[in-house]
């Protein structure tokens, strides 16, 4: 398990954390790197599998490269486990994992994650328009879009975790969100960049109202929560450090950041993330459906307001791709084809800004508790910034450049290729955020959260998510982001 | 599952008076927050969206 432990006994290891953060980088840049081959014409990943909507199971898999069709979906797929069981077998090496049993759990959690994603794209799930519904043959449809498999592999980690303790226990040492998701967020730096280059204006806007997000969080959400924890619930400091930064800030990543920055004892903030996993499941159900319907209108204000209500990086971002996938079919349902990737771009913009103070701020934290409140011999060091920093940052700022300098800096004829390269990452992005949304749901036993005395921090939790957070997230959004819509699609 | 006393612990903790230096933090990080807010409005007014 990641730092996303409900095993409060487990210490907050923060090395292992950072290693986990750099694994991230070297697979994500990897990935990035053998996509970026086929700009020069060697494909080395389009045997990657993708999934169509279907109607026929026979015709719903296929490999990504019309070169490698002679794989055959079943074929693409079995390649695309083997590549990532070896891949990921190699990195979790590194953090000390238990790579047989890695591996085993490893390979139930890939069939069944997949399982979820094929069912997602079964078009009585996935069509959207009459169109798409006369395609296939099917008189209705819940319109969930392809991207409606994330739901359900959500949902096939619930059942699992809270109907099958045991195969969640089986599956424990591939559970592992964190680390899929700071892989897919490096891997998504390609498709950013290449959706920022056709509209560097727009672009550049967004970066400057990404600021607006690390103000929000840092410091009007981080300081209203504080209060309602400590003077409304009656939390104490230990607790309610943790607590605030894990509502307001980004989850998990702050939980651990701040609870380790006062000084606090390892299981609170692991608890307190344990809290945040299980919000962030009930607000991804939620929360891009709501967008859908009532801010269809304002897709980049639905973006900026899921980056900055659903906390943990994984369920915000992949939450901002199911939004983009809904408002889009409906636009395009009422006749309007958006540009793809700017409505997940802006969710990522806002979450990468937010993440980037997470050192900062833990350093703040920690020179007040240990200079001014709980004062001993062991002092906040400015070193910390950088210990907390998260480091898989990095690696989507590299891809990002990377990708931005040859689609626009180099030859026309590498700019025209870049997209397609993109693309390719982009497939493992999706399979990582398949992984994410279904080790979230794996790690969500209602049950053990509620029998460890959660009551309590879940009454902070919905006074603050629905009585502050979802609404000023909202405003703020609003104020920054309404009336600018993304490119239409040539 | 957690220790026993950590549930007992959220449940009955005894309330910590907020000091001083705590009342500063969210009062400076509030009025701080407030006002970059402000400046950021009043900055996307003046230097709008691109398309």
């Amino acid at each position: 398990m990641s730092d996303v432990a409900l095993n409060v006994s487990e210490p907050v290891a923060l090395k292992a954390r950072l290693n986990e953060d750099w694994l991230a980088v070297v697979i994500g840049l990897l990935v990035f790197a053998l996509a970026l081959a086929s700009v020069r014409g060697t494909d080395l990943l389009g045997w990657a599998v993708t999934t169509s909507v279907y109607t026929n199971l026979a015709q719903a898999l296929n490999p990504f490269a019309k070169s490698y069709a002679w794989l055959g979906g079943g074929g693409s797929l079995l390649t695309t486990y083997a590549a990532l069981l070896v891949l990921l077998s190699a990195g979790v090496v590194t953090l000390g994992a238990d790579v047989r049993k890695f591996a085993m759990a490893f390979t139930a959690m890939f069939a069944i994650a997949y399982a979820s994603w094929i069912v997602g794209s079964y078009a009585y799930i996935a069509a959207v328009t009459p169109a798409e519904q006369q395609k296939f043959g099917v008189a209705w449809s819940l319109k969930l879009t392809n991207e409606g498999g994330f739901v359900v592999a959500l949902l096939s980690g619930l059942v699992i975790a809270n109907f099958f303790p045991r195969l969640a226990g089986f599956l424990n040492e591939a559970i592992r969100p964190e680390l899929y998701i700071k892989i897919a967020i490096v891997i998504l730096g390609a498709t950013v960049a290449v959706t920022a280059a056709g509209r560097l204006n727009l672009a550049s806007s967004l970066l400057l109202r990404g600021a607006a997000a690390i103000v929000e969080a840092y410091l009007i959400y981080w300081a209203v929560i504080y209060y309602i924890a400590r003077r409304w619930f009656g939390f104490s400091r230990e607790w309610s450090v943790p607590l605030a930064s894990g509502i307001s800030i980004c989850g998990v990543a702050a939980a651990i950041a701040t609870g380790g920055a006062i000084r606090a004892r390892p299981a609170v903030p692991i608890l307190v993330s344990s809290l945040v996993v299980v919000f962030a499941v009930v607000e991804v159900l939620i929360l891009p459906f709501l967008a859908q319907t009532f801010l269809w209108q304002e897709p980049l204000v639905a973006g900026a307001w899921i980056g900055l209500a659903i906390k943990t990086d994984g369920a915000a971002v992949a939450g901002g791709g199911i939004t983009e996938a809904l408002i889009m079919a409906k636009s395009a349902a009422e006749g309007i084809k958006y540009q793809p990737g700017w409505i997940i771009a802006t969710t990522t913009t806002v979450k990468i800004f937010i993440d980037i103070f997470i050192g900062i701020w833990a350093f703040i934290l920690g020179y007040i508790w240990t200079n001014r409140i709980d004062k001993g011999p062991d002092k906040a060091r400015p070193a910390e910034i950088w210990q907390r920093f998260p480091k898989f940052i990095l690696g989507f700022l590299l891809v990002f450049a990377v990708s931005l300098w040859l689609a626009t800096g180099s030859t026309p004829e590498i700019a025209k290729a870049l997209p397609a390269a993109a693309g390719e990452a982009n497939i493992f992005r999706v399979i990582f955020f398949i992984l994410t949304f279904f080790s979230i749901g794996v790690l969500s036993d209602f049950r053990k959260l509620w029998q460890q005395g959660f009551g309590k921090l879940a009454a902070v939790y919905v006074v603050s998510l629905f009585g502050f957070v979802i609404w000023v997230g909202l405003l703020i959004s609003w104020l920054f982001f309404s009336g600018f819509k993304p490119p239409l699609a040539s | 599952m957690a220790p026993p006393d950590l549930k007992q612990e959220i449940n009955a903790a005894a309330v910590e008076p907020l000091l001083p230096i705590e009342k500063k933090l969210i009062g400076f990080s509030l009025g701080l927050g407030l006002g970059l807010l402000v400046v950021l409005i009043a900055i996307n007014h003046f230097v709008p969206i691109k398309l």
